[in-house]
């Protein structure tokens, strides 16, 4: 049961997640982040890198997150991998404003 | 709110010892998180440790003393004080000291708590000092320990963190997704700057499934891949002869020695191509910087000790020392500057002592032997800590038989009452690593670390130290060594003036929590470039000199003693050792079980330990069994059932699970998951024998044939 990103992600995606990650398992679209279940080794890295609190231990998943442990594993499989960090969405720092951050 | 980060250190029996931040408020751990600071471990912890709070807090920890008021192993205890426990346990060993001798106790344990005064060597000094029968913990790296000491010495080998640098890296018999995955980024960073990543596994891991190429190799037949290689570097002229004349040993007689291993041949026994053992060895010797990791599977077959002996003469052959990011990496723990001596203190062994190996408990406590003095000796009193024998030693129901013995004495510490303290008189109640204060090796970097205590103990759990001061005081021990505080058991456990501490004083050490060994920079260190190997000769030994003293295991895994060794006699020349389980060494037991089986770690699991916690059962899924598609439809087994799996030893259940992963003929049931907290009693080591391989009392759990069959459910 591997780590998750969840919406706070939507419309920043600061990819430091990227930077920490050991083994390339972010994938990305236009709008966020999500881990492949299936290559993430649960290091727990992301965690704190993420400067939005975005990412969870899927053990520790809030149930109002519940819902993105399966949009994870199945966009993930979709979209390309991201190896190396890339520039936030526009907008991104105002969300961080936003969400108290 | 009272709110703190504390700097840790994780004491599990790990490579990686990362350095950890617990957050603690008002008094209590809430969460941990790996330590940015740290270059190695580099702010990632792992599936095992990043919920540690909740080992801390389980309900079903143990937080004080137990006395057992039912059966044995029927889980009934009443609470008693540690006075209580204390005398209890002291006046039963005065009395049997007094009938049989100090050498009917053994003690039993590891490194469930990996510090360096907490952890394997934390109750030498007691129970030498007792005259206890002697503890030989060949568990884990003790083939490789002897099988290096014949042929380049107690080196810490290649820096890991030098990986960056090689251009050839082959990851031999090890998983280091799961079991030592800090090590990843800078494997995959030489990746990155064209680093060719090969990994030879019978297994499709983690890792296998990330390589560049995946030689998967029949179960115990490493050794005869890697004189091949030696075969096709030497004939084919891929050797780096000045290296071989100025450090090396034996290479004429090695080089006669490999002509027995053409490829060809060991392509019939390894299972591998003829032309991948050529090119693997053409690649390998023509690749600079190249470098081999090695893990311990390697080790746990008959001819285990030989397989290191042969992979670790590779380098020298190819000049690999030469550079930084080429070699060979085993275990760093050797550079450390810990004062070994003064945590066992050896000289408290008092005349003959007797030695029990820890892999056989199940024989040592259904049987007695007699000792040298002629003088027949059973074990009356088992004290466990760091350690849960039941799940980890194999031979599991014999193990068990042992432990309901009615006249056997038991004392078990620990954070639960595990599949082993169930079977205790008196059990005590451990601190986790948040509750103590410790100083740590790491057989995996070249950090330093140190682990503050973040919060008080819990209940009445106390630390192995002061278990250890409790029960010499309780024994009347005078010596003030006995009764020394954790503060200054940490000064004298290491030598503060060793240059590799230059720059360093313990109270720095705190703060920071780590501190890389005073080494050269891992892009500048190749600690062999110009020999000075820690042989008797100072090269590398292709000819073992020390073969001719006969197999041992080095005193570190033996509370210090280096007296009644194995002692069989070694051919200081590598050579290759069949297993002994196999369709042509044993065709009549081949014919009733006719699958090898492996029992690696699992991802989530350390040995034994997590291995009762929700969060790690709940990924690493109920204990299973891997089969071959093939192996899978002869038997008529479906993916998801429940099989059975038997050997001559034993026999436990498990679920199918069925993938191409692993070879046709080879079976993979990961160890350490629990009896009680499995759907079935009995776990993998239930068909594993108690046989050693060649060198150091390794075991042998990869050279065992099993069956599986679809279990009958009436
Ligand atoms: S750091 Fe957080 S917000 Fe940014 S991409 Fe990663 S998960 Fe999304
Ligand atoms: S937990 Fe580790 S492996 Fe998994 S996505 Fe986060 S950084 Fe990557
Ligand atoms: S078990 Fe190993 S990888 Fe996990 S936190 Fe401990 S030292 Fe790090």
């Amino acid at each position: 049961m591997p780590h998750v990103v969840t919406g706070n992600c939507l419309g920043c995606r600061y990819t430091e997640c990227v930077s920490v990650c050991p083994v390339e398992c972010f994938h990305f679209d236009d709008t966020m982040n999500y881990i492949d279940p299936d290559v993430c080794i649960d290091c727990g890295g992301c965690i704190p890198a993420c400067p939005v609190n975005a990412i969870y231990d899927s053990y520790n998943l809030p149930e109002e997150e519940m819902r993105w442990e399966a949009i994870n594993q199945e966009r993930s499989k979709e979209l390309p991998v991201l190896s190396a960090p890339i520039d936030p969405l526009p907008g991104a720092d105002e969300k961080k404003r936003e969400l108290g951050l | 709110m009272k709110s703190k980060t504390v700097i840790g250190a994780c004491p599990q029996d790990c490579p990686d010892t990362c350095s950890m931040l617990v957050k603690v408020e008002n008094d209590r751990v809430v969460s941990v998180r790996g330590n940015p600071e740290q270059p190695f471990t580099a702010g990632r912890l792992c599936a095992k440790v990043n919920n540690y709070q909740d080992r801390v807090y389980s309900e079903d920890r143990v937080l004080h003393p137990l006395r057992r008021t039912g059966p044995k192993g029927s889980g009934k205890f009443e609470r008693i004080s540690w006075d209580q426990a204390l005398e209890e346990i002291t006046e039963r060993w005065k009395q049997l000291i007094a009938e049989h001798g100090a050498s009917c106790i053994l003690p039993y344990s590891y490194l469930g708590t990996q510090g360096i005064i907490n952890g394997l060597n934390v109750g030498d000094p007691f129970f030498n000092r007792l005259g206890a029968t002697i503890s030989e913990r060949s568990f884990c790296d003790s083939g490789s320990s002897t099988a290096y000491e014949m042929t380049i010495g107690h080196t810490a080998g290649t820096d890991p963190e030098s990986f960056t640098r090689s251009k050839y890296i082959i990851l031999w018999a090890c998983n280091p997704l799961s079991t030592n995955s800090h090590h990843w980024p800078f494997i995959d960073k030489a990746r990155k700057s064209g680093a060719k990543l090969v990994v030879i596994d019978p297994y499709r891991s983690r890792t296998a499934r990330l390589a560049d190429w995946h030689l998967a190799i029949q179960p115990g037949t490493d050794g005869a891949l890697a004189l091949a290689m030696i075969n096709v570097i030497i004939n084919e002229g891929l050797i780096d002869r000045d290296y071989i004349d100025r450090y090396t040993l034996g290479f004429e007689e090695l080089r006669e020695r490999v002509q027995q291993y053409p490829p060809a041949k060991v392509a019939e026994i390894t299972g591998i191509p003829c032309d991948d053992i050529v090119q693997l060895a053409r690649e390998y010797a023509s690749t600079s910087p190249a470098v081999i990791r090695i893990g311990v599977a390697l080790e746990r077959h008959a001819g285990g000790g030989q397989a290191v002996r042969s992979i670790s003469c590779l380098p020298a052959l190819i000049g690999a020392w030469r550079q930084p990011g080429g070699g060979l990496l085993q275990l760093s723990i050797w550079p450390f500057p810990v004062n070994w001596g003064h945590l066992m203190r050896p000289e408290f062994i008092g005349g003959s002592p007797c030695v029990r190996n820890v892999w056989q408990l199940g024989q040592t406590l259904t049987e007695s032997r007699d000792n040298d003095a002629g003088n027949r000796t059973s074990i009356k009193s088992l004290f466990v800590y760091n350690s849960n024998p039941v799940i980890m030693v194999p031979e599991q129901e014999r193990v068990i038989r042992g432990l309901e013995r009615e006249d056997l004495f038991t004392v078990v510490s620990d954070h639960f009452v595990t599949d082993t303290a169930i079977y205790a008189d008196i059990v005590l109640p451990a601190t986790t690593q948040v509750e103590q204060e410790d100083i740590m090796f790491s057989w995996g970097h070249l950090y330093l670390s140190y682990n503050n205590r973040s919060i008080d103990p819990l209940g009445e759990a106390v630390s192995n130290t002061e278990l250890f001061r409790r029960l010499a005081k309780s024994m009347n021990f005078e010596d003030p060594y006995f009764y020394r505080s954790d503060e200054q058991m940490i000064l004298e456990a290491v030598d503060w003036d060793s240059p590799l501490l230059k720059h360093t004083s313990l109270e720095e050490l705190k703060q920071e929590g780590f501190v890389r060994l005073g080494l050269p920079k891992p892009d500048e260190y190749a600690p062999h470039a110009q020999g000075n190997f820690p042989t008797p000769s100072g090269k590398c030994e292709f000819r073992s000199t020390i073969a001719e003293q006969g197999n041992f295991v080095i005193p570190l895994f033996r509370q210090g003693y280096a007296g009644q060794q194995l002692g069989d006699s070694v051919d200081p020349l590598p050579h290759y050792i069949e297993p002994v389980q196999s369709q042509q060494a044993t065709p009549e037991l081949f014919a009733k079980y006719p699958l090898k089986i492996l029992s690696p770690k699992s991802h989530t699991f350390i040995s034994s330990s997590f291995g009762n916690l929700t969060q790690q059962m709940r990924q690493a899924g109920e204990q299973h069994v891997i089969l071959n598609p093939v192996d899978a439809q002869s038997r008529n087994i479906q993916e998801g059932e429940i099989v059975t799996v038997s050997s001559p030893v034993g026999s436990y259940q498990a679920i199918s699970r069925i993938s191409e992963d692993i070879l046709p003929g080879v079976v993979v049931s990961p160890v350490g998951y629990w009896r009680f907290s499995s759907q079935f009693t009995s776990t993998v080591q239930a068909v594993n024998p108690s046989k050693f391989a060649d060198l150091g009392a390794a075991p042998t759990f990869s050279d065992v044939l099993v069956q599986v069959e679809a279990t009958n459910l009436e």
